[in-house]
């Protein structure tokens, strides 16, 4: 069906925008626990992807695709849980009420006399952004053109020593399409499950109406 | 009924939260009501200043938005509905309760007054009704007879982890499976997750082992599931029917949240034995009405206790009583959150990361209450603590505990062997009305055994 195959409006946002805010995937070498941010193909001083995978670069360590998607997956479900959490702030600063309370007038804020506004400190749009975040960083084309949030800038006592070229990256993209696709299906399992997402593709109704 | 847990998850709307939160309140008004047979003119609003004495209803709240918990009696507040009180919320004076029990989102009946204007004291703590139990026609029980030929029901119970905290070791589900089928050979096995804990310690590191067993090894947890555990549940007898039950940890479930869809059979490539139900689950096998819920509530409730009768009374026991009266397998609100705190670094103040909870989605919660206002005849509600089976209010409650500790030590399962009903063996009974019908009473007719594994 067609409507599965249309893109948010969102998505004209550049990915360096939209995900500004989003948190980074932290992968743990199982060999030598040394753990490390993933930021996609793209040059680190802790791991290489190599033709064949991802490999650690403190123990040499090549990953199975199980203990990449293992802790791709694990990541994802603590951010859902830390969505369900449910955890609301005030909207005046001010006040700075930060509470689980939820009352019986939703946006109503519990702290005698504030007149501020309740909402989801973690919102489901954050939600959404954050598996868009990790969807990016599997996506063999967004890695192509070099698109995806940089995990660094130069300065970073991080920032990678070497960097790679643009027909490395191209290769590697293809190289490790298989296992690049097996990570995305684990993110898409919960995008398919994401209620913004849908609401993002009836707004596009809403526009074209 | 199913139908409805497949909602799309991480889309809560707070409007719809609260309007949950506040219906809740609205419909403990009218049991109170009808069960004390009060008149509307008998309740009042408790946050306005009055000298005479009300009723009212409303949830247990801590008396200040900012602390999660509540430590003690003299820091609890009462939050209104917005017909009664707009939602306003009123610090609890209980100098004159002797006895009772409470616990954030706790609904709950008062009689009292608020003289002062600044707090309501509280003369009389209301004990709410229980639910009435299911009943059966002498028709349909001389069905459920015929059909298991008079002989008992057997129904076993397990409950997740399946797998120790160091290691994705099959042996023990392996020779459970066969005591099942050659030994124990129930009618029904009710198994609970997780099955693959998305929180184990090996899934964090990504030191899941090689499978040597395996020809090509597992990409995703989902084959892990797969390929590793579904060839084992189906050496399941096939004349032997199995339940299965999700947990929010589950990773083979994509619906992270409580009330939670039920897991999807083709995609875990399970036989036609295999039954695949919601969490929370009321059905009936037989006659005999099951409430099954997969959150922790014996372990997240907390209550603040008054009185010597009610502290000294058994834990198990009282929080039974409290999810019977609250009609709701978790009561709790906010739901429990479970954290891991980082190493601090430089900075003095604590981080936290966040593992998991009870994720429960308010929008959906009434998904939660028990169904048509009955109690259950047995409840099941899994537990990290200890594993015990109670009757309290004539209902079986039971934790079967972990099938495997986390140390890897053999955990327990439950047994429930239920006799047949029989209409002339006086166990049922047999309430006067027009058409009669009778009470299962299945709590004088089963035998409950936690067996080790
Ligand atoms: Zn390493
Ligand atoms: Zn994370
Ligand atoms: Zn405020």
């Amino acid at each position: 069906n067609g409507i599965d195959d249309l893109q948010p409006l969102e998505s004209t946002i550049p990915d360096v925008e939209r995900f500004k805010d989003t948190a980074n995937l932290e992968l743990a070498c199982p060999s030598c626990r040394q753990k490390f941010l993933f930021g996609g193909i793209v040059a680190s001083n802790y791991y290489s992807i190599c033709y064949n995978g991802l490999q650690c670069k403190k123990c040499n360590h090549m990953f199975t695709p199980l203990q990449t998607t293992c802790q791709l997956e694990r990541c994802i479900r603590s951010h859902i849980s830390l969505y369900y959490a449910g955890w609301l702030h005030c909207d005046d600063p001010t006040c700075g009420n930060v509470t689980r309370q939820i009352s019986v007038f939703g946006k109503r804020c519990l702290v005698e006399n504030c007149t501020g506004v309740m909402g989801y400190r973690y919102s489901d749009k954050q939600l959404y952004n954050q598996l868009l975040y990790f969807d990016s960083l599997f996506n063999c084309e967004k890695n192509k053109k070099q698109e995806i949030k940089p995990l660094y800038h130069s300065g970073d006592e991080q920032y990678p020593k070497e960097q790679l070229t643009d027909s490395s990256i191209k290769a590697l993209a293809e190289q490790n399409r298989e296992l690049m696709n097996l990570n995305r299906g684990i993110v898409q399992k919960y995008l398919s499950d994401c209620g913004r997402r849908y609401v993002d593709m009836g707004n596009i109704f809403e526009f074209m109406i | 009924e199913p139908q409805l847990y497949k909602f799309r998850t991480m889309r809560q709307n707070l409007l719809d939260a609260s309007d949950v939160l506040d219906e809740q309140i609205e419909s403990f008004t009218k049991i109170v009501q009808q069960h004390f047979q009060l008149s509307p003119s008998d309740f009042g609003d408790p946050t306005i200043q009055a000298q005479n004495e009300i009723y009212t209803v409303g949830r247990i709240v801590p008396d200040s938005p900012s602390s999660d918990d509540f430590l003690n009696t003299e820091s609890l507040a009462l939050e209104i509905s917005r017909m009664v009180g707009i939602g306003r919320r009123v610090r609890l004076d209980l100098t004159y309760v002797s006895e009772g029990s409470f616990f954030s989102g706790q609904i709950v009946a008062l009689r009292g007054t608020n003289a002062t204007g600044d707090s309501f004291t509280v003369s009389e703590l209301l004990h709410l009704p229980y639910p009435n139990s299911p009943v059966s026609t002498a028709d349909e029980l001389e069905a459920y007879k015929a059909t298991l030929n008079g002989s008992d029901l057997k129904v076993i119970l397990t409950s997740g982890p399946y797998f120790s905290d160091t290691s994705f070791d099959m042996d023990y589900l392996m020779d459970f499976v066969d005591r099942i089928n050659t030994k124990v050979r129930p009618h029904v096995l009710i198994m609970f997750g997780p099955f693959i804990d998305v929180t184990h310690p090996m899934v964090a590191e990504g030191t899941i082992p090689h499978f040597t067993n395996l020809k090509t090894q597992p990409n995703t947890l989902d084959e892990v599931f797969i390929k590793v555990v579904a060839p084992v549940l189906k050496k399941i007898d096939q004349n032997i029917q199995v339940i299965l039950i999700p947990s929010t940890r589950d990773a083979i479930s994509k619906h992270a949240a409580y009330p939670q869809d039920s897991l999807d059979k083709k995609q875990l490539q399970l036989t036609k034995n295999f039954k695949l139900f919601t969490n929370p689950a009321t059905f009936q096998l037989n006659e005999v009405f099951f409430g099954c819920s997969n959150v922790d509530a014996f372990k997240d409730l907390r209550e603040i206790t008054k009185g010597g009768n009610t502290s000294m009374r058994n834990r198990f026991d009282r929080v039974s009583e409290l999810i019977l009266q609250q009609r709701r397998f978790y009561p709790q609100f906010p739901g429990a959150i479970k954290k891991l705190e980082i190493s601090p670094g430089k900075s003095d103040d604590k981080v936290f990361e966040h593992i998991s909870g009870a994720d429960l989605e308010i929008p959906y919660l009434g998904l939660t209450e028990m169904v048509g206002d009955f109690a259950p005849d047995v409840i099941v509600i899994p537990s990290e603590l200890q594993h015990f089976t109670k009757v309290v209010q004539n209902v079986i409650m039971i934790n079967p505990g972990k099938f495997i500790k986390p140390s890897g030590a053999p955990g327990t399962y439950a047994q429930i062997t239920i006799s047949s009903p029989n209409i002339n063996d006086g166990k049922l009974t047999r309430m006067s009305d027009t058409e009669p019908v009778y009470l299962h009473n299945v709590w004088k007719r089963a035998r409950i055994d936690i067996v080790s594994n």
